[in-house]
């Protein structure tokens, strides 16, 4: 007890011995937490700038073109005659969509031809994109329904059944835990721990390999008794309280002053969080053993870091993934904090059915154990390899 | 002044060739110069090739169990979004289906839903979901409001007919929408997200490698006391153009294979004209270049350069507007990420790669990274011309005190 005393008392000193480590430690994530939250704090980008093409001028079409300014999701920014003219400032980025009337619309439409609307979304840009072609898919089924109408009430019908023989059936959408459909909540509950997962990595790397490159690792290893498992509980321990308590930080600018939805109690997910920094430090304290090389097991854990925002799957599901990239997943410990998330946080399901998720994280606890042995060779001896 | 411009290209030309050794005998530079750019964009193509996301597993609760109900489950599961992979008693059965996340969406069929059909009312099916991923989300929600559509058109003809009204051209619609997708036409996500990874993989090799430089150049000070042995004496302006022009050279072939290449191999979008892709990616290099000339003053270590730079990816990846639009950040924010190259090389590349936009399109993108790239060679400047003050202050003391 008294070395392991001794080996945290150490470790704290070198924790205020260069600002790096508290900058990289607590300002950091704190500060890209606000940061995206700022960012995205309309949830949703609304007004996304779009054109109309209009070459029929019609009252017809000037009622469509009323039915687009009332959509929230796009704004009109430019009227112009050609598609040509439209397209240029899709190109130049001015505007992301356009809707376009083809002229003698309103009359080929009274003629019963039924004539042709198009509308043209740019999928360069995903979000805007699919929000132009919601707001432009919108007004042409209150468009077609308006007209139905007009033409079903005068074939007779009740102005009563009007309603429902425009839409006999009706899809009712429920999106449980999200009813604002909001983007921002995904992106920040993803990438805010995927960035502290990256960064208790690369700090453990760094500190681990820091010891070894300047030769301070004999003494390390003898504060701790010669003992590695107390060497890195030791060194560790200081890391994983600081860390924690700046995720549960980061957990409470979201889901206390930002309201996000959170239909857990508390703890579970500030234990996934806990559990996610020990996890990320486990994995890091794996990579040292495996490359104990001070740059290629930082270049290794960054690799993994920054691709973990992609493989595990934060915006494009595992299972249309091709099964080799899939299966990564599985050692990616901010993976299973997403899942306990979507679980707890968002569904608010029962605590049962997260448990694997739990294990999971706990799982990686044990992976370093393997080499410890190692470890403790290279500390003895450290020599750095450029 | 003649002999001023004799001198100054000759110092270029060392500095140039100095920094070409100290990369090619760095292994750790490599890394980011070489294997970075070649084997991230294969990574990440891999992981969201297969595009789009199809047949998604939906449980249905068919309180109705009719004909008209079950065939209305078939045309469901006839799209290619969704796969109807159960049938559940109760709703508490599909939620706990949803629960053990077998199935991402739950359909009720109500028991009326035959009769309301008959009597001409509307009948309303509700579809929980499992709001775990917007994508899947989307997918289905789309799929579903076209079929409603397509079979509401159907059934208003069948109505009309059973309530004695003419029924004549009322299933078809009086106006015909059809939706265009520009850019990545089949909406995939690897088209949409790789040209701009691609960017942002090219600013952040070039910015991580020349910081990981600047780092082994501070470590080799401190070992000599304040000065950089490896470090040629030449003007300032010598100092940053040879490095820039050093990093170009090196660069050439990875735009060749980044902007060119990938979007070849892995069949994404790709319409632009290849000169202009060059043209414009150039400033985008000498910008990022001189940013990282500039960042890289801070770095005190090899390694630290890593710690301190990786995470900034997050930050640049959401300023460059790629998943966040750039119309829906605050004034603040777009100003800070106008800083940024990358931001002006995503808006522009994604946008002459996707749309075939011609660098006269993309003029603002454009003028922006020569901008930047003044910007950040003013600022370099003044911080080298205040170290080779130091340097040449330092190497005098040596000397005297050798003498």
């Amino acid at each position: 007890m008294k070395i392991l005393y001794a080996s945290i008392k150490r470790e704290l000193r070198v924790l205020v011995s260069r600002p790096l480590y508290l900058i990289m430690m607590i300002v950091v994530p704190i500060a890209v937490s606000l940061f995206l939250i700022d960012l995205m704090r309309d949830g949703l980008p609304l007004q996304t700038p779009v054109g109309l093409v209009d070459l029929d001028h019609s009252s017809l079409s000037r009622r469509m073109v009323r039915n687009l300014d009332s959509s929230e999701l796009i704004r009109v920014v430019s009227d112009d005659d050609g598609v040509h003219e439209a397209m240029n400032r899709i190109k130049s980025g001015e505007i992301y969509g356009f809707f376009y009337i083809p002229s003698n619309f309103e009359q080929e439409t009274l003629a019963g031809k039924s004539p042709t609307l198009s509308f043209y979304s740019n999928m360069t840009y995903m979000i805007p994109g699919t929000l132009s072609f919601k707001g432009f898919k919108t007004t042409a089924v209150t468009t077609t329904a308006g007209i139905v109408s007009a033409k079903l009430t005068a074939t007779g019908v009740e102005p009563g059944v009007v309603g429902s023989l425009l839409q006999p059936v009706v899809v009712q959408d429920h999106p449980i835990g999200n009813p604002w459909l909001s983007y921002a909540i995904y992106l920040c509950n993803s990438f805010i721990p995927g960035v502290i997962g990256l960064l208790v990595m690369m700090i453990t790397v760094f500190t681990i390999m820091s010891e070894i490159k300047n030769g301070t690792s004999i003494g390390w290893l003898s504060t701790a008794g010669d003992s590695m498992i107390v060497a890195l509980a030791g060194k560790l321990l200081p890391h994983t309280v600081i860390f924690t308590a700046v995720g549960w930080c980061c957990q409470a600018i979201m889901f206390r002053f930002n309201h996000y939805p959170l239909n857990c109690p508390e703890w579970h997910i500030m234990i996934a969080m806990m559990l996610l920094v020990m996890a990320s430090q486990a994995f890091a304290v794996f990579i040292c053993e495996l490359v104990p090389n001070f740059r290629l097991a930082l270049s290794g854990v960054s690799l993994i870091g920054i691709l973990s925002f992609s493989i595990a799957a934060f915006s494009f599901p595992v299972e249309s993934m091709y099964g080799a990239i899939g299966v990564f997943n599985y050692i990616l410990p901010v993976r299973w904090y997403f899942l306990i998330y979507i679980d707890q946080a968002l569904n608010g399901i029962d605590l049962f059915y997260s448990r694997f998720y739990y294990i999971a994280l706990l799982v990686f606890l044990l992976v370093p154990l393997t080499g410890l042995g190692r470890l403790r060779t290279i500390s003895r001896d450290p020599v750095y390899l450029t | 002044m003649l002999r001023y411009i004799t001198e100054w290209f000759k110092s270029l030309y060392s500095v140039w060739r100095r920094e070409f050794t100290l990369v090619f005998k760095d292994v750790g530079v490599l890394i980011f110069f070489l294997f970075l750019p070649t084997v991230y964009p294969i990574i990440y193509t891999l992981i969201y090739n297969p595009e789009i996301v199809v047949e998604l597993p939906v449980v249905v609760v068919d309180h109705c169990a009719t004909t008209r109900s079950r065939e209305f489950i078939r045309e469901v599961d006839a799209t290619q979004a969704i796969d109807i992979t159960g049938r559940a008693a109760s709703l508490s059965e599909a939620r706990e289906a949803m629960n053990e996340h077998k199935v991402y969406a739950i359909m009720e069929i109500p028991s009326d839903f035959d009769r309301q059909i008959g009597r001409g009312e509307q009948a309303v099916i509700p579809v929980y979901y499992d709001m775990g991923l917007l994508l899947r989300y989307r997918t289905i929600l789309m799929a579903l409001s076209d079929l409603q559509i397509a079979v509401g058109a159907q059934l208003r003809g069948e109505v009309l007919e059973n309530i004695g009204l003419p029924a004549e051209g009322m299933s078809e619609t009086p106006i015909n929408s059809e939706a265009e997708f520009l850019g990545d036409r089949t909406q995939g996500f690897a088209s949409f997200v790789i040209p701009g990874i691609l960017i942002l993989i090219l600013q952040q090799s070039l910015v991580l490698g020349i910081a990981m430089l600047s780092g082994g150049s501070a470590e080799r000070r401190r070992r000599n006391m304040g000065y950089d042995p490896m470090e040629i004496d030449a003007p300032p302006t010598a100092t940053l153009i040879g490095k820039t022009l050093c990093y170009t050279v090196i660069y050439l072939p990875m735009v060749l294979y980044l902007f060119i290449g990938v979007p070849h191999i892995f069949s994404l979008p790709h319409d632009g004209d290849y000169v202009h892709y060059l043209l414009f990616i150039l400033p985008l290099i000498t910008a990022s270049s001189f940013m990282g000339i500039m960042l890289g003053t801070l770095i005190k270590e090899r390694e630290s350069s890593l710690i301190v730079l990786v995470f900034t990816s997050v930050i640049f990846i959401f300023l460059s507007g790629l998943t966040w639009p750039r119309y829906g950040m605050s004034p603040f924010w777009r100003a800070v990420g106008g800083l940024v190259p990358a931001t002006w090389g995503v808006q522009g590349f994604t946008r002459m790669n996707s749309n075939g936009a011609t660098l006269g399109q993309e003029s603002e993108s454009y003028i922006a990274l020569w901008c930047l790239t003044a910007f950040y060679f003013v600022i370099s400047y003044l911080i080298v011309r205040y170290r080779r003050a130091r340097q040449r202050r330092l190497q005098w003391a040596v000397k005297q005190s050798e003498q």
